[in-house]
């Protein structure tokens, strides 16, 4: 069974945005949130990297532990989706993500925040595929009509790749190796303790 | 004044049986279950990814410079 994975190939971004501006558009992301986000590490500087981030779908993933009404599931395809219906909008979710992918639409009276939002990997949610129901709460429903997220379908440096982990890990792997040593990969610096060339 | 208090139901009286039957509501409610998780049916989890002609493109044109050679 393929596993959905997103891949960022830092070497290759520019900061354009033009991932966050397609998911805004695809899915009307209400005003304030944004489901993917471009972080710049030493901007202005040497050895700017950019990358861009959304829910990674983790395996494991910490916000479906800490639910307190366990919203979240996991699909076939390993996507992480959760219900609005069931959300109660406490936000622990958001303390729990290591990448600040779930977002909240408003702040009502009492701290209210309203449903969580976050990147369903362009696959909707429990929704019949494809309805307006599905459309309104989640967005489009790209993988049911077999594509892939709008956000990678779009990169025009090819950077942001999507889809079957092991497929875009071995076109990962092949640019790695064709373009040489030192590809600064995230945590690199961390495990290999070596400088990243620019 | 101590007559007319006697004719209804006295404003402790009142908020004692309330509250009673608050507490006996909230135990009604609480006792049949323990709270349950949410199940999502085999829809809601299906794999909705297809290896179609588009995705194929999606993989032909991202590895073309590697993947070819």
């Amino acid at each position: 069974m393929a596993r959905m994975k997103f891949l960022c190939d830092a070497d290759r971004c520019i900061e354009c945005n033009a991932c966050v501006t397609a998911c805004k558009n695809e899915h009307d992301v209400p005003w304030g949130i944004n489901r993917r986000r471009v972080v710049t590490i030493n901007d202005g500087r040497p050895g700017e990297r950019s990358v861009s981030m959304a829910c990674m779908h983790c395996t494991d993933a910490p916000c479906a532990a800490v639910c307190p009404v366990d919203c979240f599931f996991t699909t076939a395809d390993a996507v992480v989706l959760h219900s609005k219906d069931l959300c109660i909008g406490c936000g622990y979710c958001f303390y729990a993500c290591p990448f600040g992918a779930p977002q909240y639409p408003r702040l009502g009276n009492f701290g209210s925040r309203g449903k969580m939002d976050k990147c369903t990997y362009c696959s909707g949610g429990p929704e019949p595929d494809n309805s307006a129901a599905e459309y309104e709460k989640y967005g489009a429903n790209r993988l049911a009509q077999g594509k892939l997220p709008l956000c990678a379908e779009m990169c025009s440096t090819k950077s942001l790749l999507a889809g079957d982990g092991e497929i875009i890990a071995s076109i990962y792997k092949q640019r790695v190796l064709q373009r040489g040593y030192g590809s600064g990969a995230w945590g690199w610096q961390t495990a290999y303790r070596e400088g990243i060339t620019v | 004044m101590g007559d007319e208090q006697r004719k209804g139901i006295g404003r402790r009286a009142f908020l004692r049986a309330v509250g009673g039957m608050s507490t006996v509501a909230a135990a009604a409610a609480a006792a049949p279950g323990e709270a349950l998780a949410y199940d999502p049916g085999p829809e809601e989890t299906k794999a909705s990814y297809r290896e179609t002609d588009h995705v194929k493109a999606f993989y032909r044109v991202n590895g073309y410079e590697t993947l070819k050679k």
